[in-house]
């Protein structure tokens, strides 16, 4: 506190205080607060330049699919609305024309030139890609947020990489994307408590889910039950917790890093226990971060 | 700046994308995916229970025993076991997996045996005790 601070009277003090927390308390401002539109372009760059990595070598069992028979086809909701086409060998050519798509889309980006049509035609392909992954039988959970993103990026319009404005658009589409991530941890522990009951935390899951898919890292950790009963707590006490201060406190640089770098670290522990990661998540998390200083004369002023 | 439209449009988006999202998680199912709820891990195990894991087995034509992974047939395990059902009630679906099998895999023997087998691991105190079993769910064999 400075000297001037603390000479002012305690109800100016308290009016100023007011009007610093009064923007945490606005949706209106909080969710259209501007960012720098540099960021949107670095992130549109990264978003699609993951896709090929992700349909390409990462997730190709999503192509296995097109060899599976008709008859094991469970098609979600979305599949049999729209309705779309049962998977076969087509899938081998939407494989194609998605990564096409993502790498034209990636260009587009870093040029700032007809960003919408790239962007959404991506998202739609994308999302089709999501519906021939998980209508065989199981429905993965770490995806929502870079969803998100590949719908909400193209909105903000042209973003140059150098660019040094800051846009409501572009604060908007972060905004998105931001509420996308903590709802995926938030809303995982909503989900434990609905098809768990309130005593999912003294339960067994995490020996459960070491004894299926173990690594010579979580192996011991079966003779140490109470370190996965902890464990359980801290899962619980992070996805209710401290993901949502991701929302609070996402535009200030050190914290965000701190947040950031926290739950990246949780993925790749996790990934070192039982073999899952949630890749396109991890994607989506970096939007978090002040990805507009990868670029030298973006630097804001 | 965005026009006073742009603002409503991109609002009712969110209240809209909230509303969606919040309704598969309290009320939703893995059907209404992008939007059903995020289950994964939210079931309870008992501590004294038993844990299930299942594998796909298969006999090739030259009589070998293998395991056979989520690449060599194109159903990943949780989705043989997400599908379980269906294959006891229908051991010839499991015929189609070879298919598949052939398609992604033709260099390799032709599968004449599939298997779904569970693994049981019993816990006390959510400690392996070391006891297990293992049953065949359902098999099929080539004609």
């Amino acid at each position: 506190m400075t000297a001037e601070a603390a000479a002012e009277p305690a109800p100016v003090r308290q009016r100023a205080a007011a009007s610093a927390l009064r923007p945490r308390v606005q949706p209106g401002r909080w969710l259209f607060s501007p960012v720098p539109l540099a960021r949107i372009a670095v992130l549109r760059v990264v978003v699609y330049l993951f896709v090929p990595v992700d349909v390409l070598l990462t997730t190709t069992w999503v192509r296995a699919h097109a060899q599976v028979p008709g008859e094991l086809y469970a098609p979600l909701r979305l599949g049999r609305v729209l309705p779309l086409p049962t998977p076969g060998p087509w899938v081998e050519a939407l494989q194609v024309v998605l990564v096409a798509a993502a790498l034209v889309a990636a260009l587009a980006a870093a040029r700032s030139r007809l960003t919408r049509v790239t962007g959404w035609l991506v998202a739609v392909l994308y999302l089709e890609w999501m519906v021939v992954a998980m209508s065989y039988g199981k429905v993965d959970h770490d995806r929502f947020a870079f969803l998100v993103a590949l719908f909400v990026l193209p909105s903000v319009g042209c973003a140059a990489l150098r660019s040094r404005e800051r846009t409501e658009a572009a604060g908007w589409a972060l905004s998105m994307i931001a509420l996308a991530v903590v709802a995926t941890y938030t809303l995982a522990a909503v989900a434990k408590i609905r098809y768990g009951g309130w005593g999912w935390v003294d339960g067994s899951t995490l020996t459960w889910a070491v004894l299926r898919r173990n690594t010579p890292l979580s192996e011991p950790l079966l003779d140490m039950p109470a370190v996965l009963h902890a464990a359980q707590y801290a899962l619980v006490l992070m996805e209710l917790a401290i993901a949502p201060l991701l929302l609070v406190r996402w535009r200030e640089p050190r914290i965000t890093w701190g947040l950031a770098g926290f739950f990246l670290g949780f993925h790749l522990m996790t990934f070192s226990m039982v073999t899952i990661i949630f890749l396109p998540h991890c994607i989506a998390l970096l939007s978090l971060l002040p990805l507009e200083k990868l670029v030298p004369s973006a630097a804001p002023p | 700046m965005l026009t006073a439209a742009g603002r409503r449009g991109r609002a009712l988006v969110t209240l809209v994308v909230a509303a969606l999202v919040l309704w598969g998680t309290f009320l939703g199912e893995d059907d209404d995916f992008p939007f059903g709820p995020f289950k994964m891990y939210a079931g309870r195990e008992d501590p004294d229970g038993l844990v299930l894991s299942t594998r796909v087995e298969a006999v090739d034509s030259g009589g070998r025993l293998r395991v056979v992974d989520e690449t060599s047939t194109g159903l990943r395990r949780a989705e043989i076991e997400g599908q379980a059902q269906r294959l006891r009630a229908s051991p010839e679906l499991l015929g189609l997996l070879a298919a598949a099998h052939a398609a992604l895999r033709p260099d390799e023997p032709p599968l004449v045996e599939v298997r779904v087998v569970e693994r049981t691991y019993r816990l006390r105190d959510s400690r392996p005790t070391g006891e297990q079993s293992e049953i065949v769910l359902v098999s099929w064999r080539a004609p």
